[in-house]
């Protein structure tokens, strides 16, 4: 009998917390559909993409994780469904996205895209090394040629802006962007291995072909400088 | 039974470590325990390198939310999580080394001679509405009594660290606003920071003799038999400022004594009047470090013991308790490093009943003692994979013979370092080495201890294996 007085006393207890619920526009459960992107931005997302002040911006303030805002919505887009479907691999992305995506569906990654697409953009607080970014704005205006290397703001716009699936870069964290060099460079190694048909479960971002060859023929502290480089453009 | 005979003296360790082999071989990445499964993370996402108990900034705010962040389905506003059961299990195995082998008090609880599963941890919680959530603990320990003092240990199972929170967060583009209310079985147990002695990593040497004879304030030692019950309420503005006021209060009968089932009415156990908790804190986080600096408190007034049940009794007359403490911690995150160091100071000012065995089991002879216990940690971890910690841990404060026998003077100065270090080959699963030095017992670091002992004689260390599954 007290075993039953207890359990009646907690579902009492809880049922009474639960009707204190403070409804779909505060709720941070990933798994139901009816919770709106911009509510996930709010509640979920703005816990690693959000700084002290200005939470909601999409801007990060550990480098382990991106700035989101101002980023072109056709790569958030595709980039969020990549997290959906396990296909994008780095590490991080397995760390956390692969988890916070899995029940996304497209229209909360539809609303998502457009939140975070429309977040005005900021310079990045981090200091970098100038003499490095110097040699990183070499790279990203003139390529590194004698590596078939093309030059980055052929693709990404002179100001590192991207252009619908070509993502934003400016004001990127240096560390984020040279852990996604190392990975599309990895990538290029296994596809070297398997004679350029390494099947996509094989590569940690398998939609990110153009970049492996690219990311290949830059050397570690040119892709340190390239990342340099980018955090600082505005 | 012929199984048993073949495997003989060694079939305790064989088997846990068949155990281990054959779970470690079933885990998948996704494979992890209740917040892992409803969020869907990885360990590191939400601790430090992967070493819980130590908390990320998203690990704060998971908790701050009220565990309630991640996958649920709504049934009628309750969550079932059917699909991901919200249970999981950790095992510990480990094997002690003592210096002294000859048995005296001090030495750890398990026999230098053991290597077998001496730790079961069952957890259960997560998610129940959009805005409250539950972390349940039980565990089993195999040797929870002290074997120095007779012949046989003891086991012991109960409700550990319990808690169910109700959290709202209000996000507007310039504020962020966290409130919440708990209740818990444990002070300190609703902390985010792991400066206090519930969240610091020292929990793995629970059996080394990491605490051998430490004299420890009321708030960080006595409370940690879950003998309690608390209720609170808190805030965190911006990620910056915190304040949480509590009370807690001894329940040995009604609905929620299921909270401290099996921890009260018994030896070294107290009983509360109603206690008040005090937390505040400043954070910063910038770039990959985050930084914490706060002020922790609480006044406990605990019964003494009932002469003739001999144990902590509301006939018994009550005793007081003022602790106050300052504390920090310093974390970077950013894969492959992670590091972190905490600190505590808590001083604790005593209002002793004279010539009365308090809850503690010591009889003071002093009207009024002070204490002043402290703590560091640094932690270094690898590719969430290889790490190395030091602790240290040490007392000061008024000398009383009646509660520190140990020494020459009733001096309750003691200090211990221990070093560990820890490989963990998958995230479930962690292999680790931990030695404790002792400094000083009793006031004295050379042989002036009872028995002709000095601190060095209880030094100790420790193989273990964990699995959180």
């Amino acid at each position: 009998m007290k075993h039953i007085a207890k359990v009646l006393t907690l579902s009492a207890i809880s049922l009474a917390l639960g009707a204190c619920s403070t409804g779909l526009d505060k709720s941070r459960n990933l798994g139901n559909p009816a919770v709106s992107g911009n509510t996930l931005a709010q509640q979920v997302c703005s816990i690693c993409h959000g700084e002290v002040g200005s939470n909601v911006n999409g801007n990060s303030v550990n480098p382990t994780f991106p700035n989101l805002a101002g980023q072109q919505k056709d790569y958030l887009v595709a980039e969020m469904t990549e997290f959906h479907e396990h296909t994008r691999k780095d590490p991080a992305a397995q760390d956390m996205m692969w988890g916070i995506a899995r029940n996304f569906t497209p229209k909360q990654i539809e609303e998502l895209a457009t939140y975070y697409s429309k977040q005005p953009t900021r310079a990045n607080p981090n200091p970098v090394n100038p003499a490095l970014a110097a040699e990183g704005a070499k790279i990203f205006n003139e390529g590194n040629l004698d590596k078939g290397v093309p030059a980055c703001m052929g693709c990404h716009g002179s100001n590192a802006e991207g252009n619908g699936p070509i993502p934003r870069l400016a004001g990127q964290h240096q560390d984020y962007l040279y852990k996604q060099l190392m990975a599309f460079n990895s990538d290029e190694m296994v596809e070297e291995k398997e004679n350029n048909n390494a099947k996509d479960d094989d590569l940690e971002r398998p939609h990110g072909v153009a970049m492996e060859g690219i990311a290949h023929g830059l050397d570690d502290h040119q892709k340190h400088a390239v990342a340099a480089y980018l955090q600082t453009l505005k | 039974m012929k199984q048993s005979n073949l495997l003989g003296k060694g079939r305790g360790p064989l088997l846990a470590l068949l155990g281990m082999a054959s779970l470690a071989a079933s885990m998948d990445a996704s494979a992890i325990p209740v917040f892992a499964r409803q969020t869907g993370f990885k360990c590191v996402a939400c601790h430090v390198g992967g070493e819980y108990p130590q908390l990320t900034s998203l690990g704060r705010m998971f908790k701050l939310t009220g565990y309630t962040m991640g996958d649920a389905n709504d049934i009628f506003n309750l969550t079932t999580n059917v699909d991901r059961p919200p249970v999981a299990v950790m095992l510990q195995t480990a094997r002690q080394f003592y210096t002294n082998t000859t048995p005296a008090a001090g030495n750890g609880t398990a026999p230098s001679s053991s290597f077998d599963l001496q730790v079961v941890s069952l957890f259960a919680g997560g998610h129940i509405t959009d805005n409250l959530g539950a972390f349940v603990q039980w565990t089993w320990n195999k040797y929870d009594g002290n074997i120095t003092s007779g012949s046989q240990y003891t086991q012991s199972s109960g409700i550990d660290n319990t808690e169910l929170r109700w959290a709202d967060r209000i996000v507007t583009p310039t504020k962020d606003i966290i409130y919440g209310v708990y209740t818990n079985n444990r002070s300190t147990m609703s902390d985010v920071w792991n400066t206090t002695e519930n969240w610091t990593s020292d929990w793995i040497g629970y059996f080394n003799a990491g605490g051998a004879q430490a004299p420890g304030t009321f708030m960080m030692g006595a409370t940690a038999q879950h003998a309690e019950v608390g209720v609170g309420a808190y805030g965190f503005l911006n990620k910056t400022w915190y304040g949480e006021l509590g009370v807690y209060k001894s329940i040995t009968h009604g609905p929620l004594s299921f909270m401290t089932g099996g921890a009260t009415g018994s030896t070294g156990v107290p009983l509360l009047d109603p206690s008040p908790y005090l937390r505040l804190a400043y954070n910063k986080e910038w770039g990959p470090n985050s930084f914490e600096v706060g002020l922790h408190g609480m006044t406990s007034y605990a019964h003494n013991y009932n002469p003739v049940l001999n144990y902590s009794d509301w006939s018994g007359s009550v005793s007081t308790y003022r602790d106050l403490g300052v504390d920090a911690q310093y974390q970077y995150v950013l894969d492959p490093h992670y590091f972190s160091a905490h600190f505590r100071l808590t001083h604790e000012a005593m209002n002793n009943v004279l010539g009365v065995t308090n809850a503690g089991g010591g009889t003071p002879t002093n009207p009024t003692d002070t204490l002043n216990e402290t703590w560091a940690d640094v932690t270094y971890i690898y590719r969430a994979k290889y790490g190395a910690m030091l602790f240290y841990h040490g007392a000061t404060g008024s000398s009383d013979t009646g509660l520190y026998g140990m020494g020459p003077t009733g001096s309750p100065n003691w200090q211990s370092w221990m070093p560990s270090v820890f490989w963990a080959p998958y995230q479930n699963v962690r292999l680790g080495y931990m030695y404790t030095f002792y400094t000083q017992m009793g006031g004295v670091s050379g042989n002036q201890l009872t028995g002709g002992l000095g601190p060095h004689d209880f030094n100790t260390s420790m193989l273990y294996a964990t699995i959180v599954y």
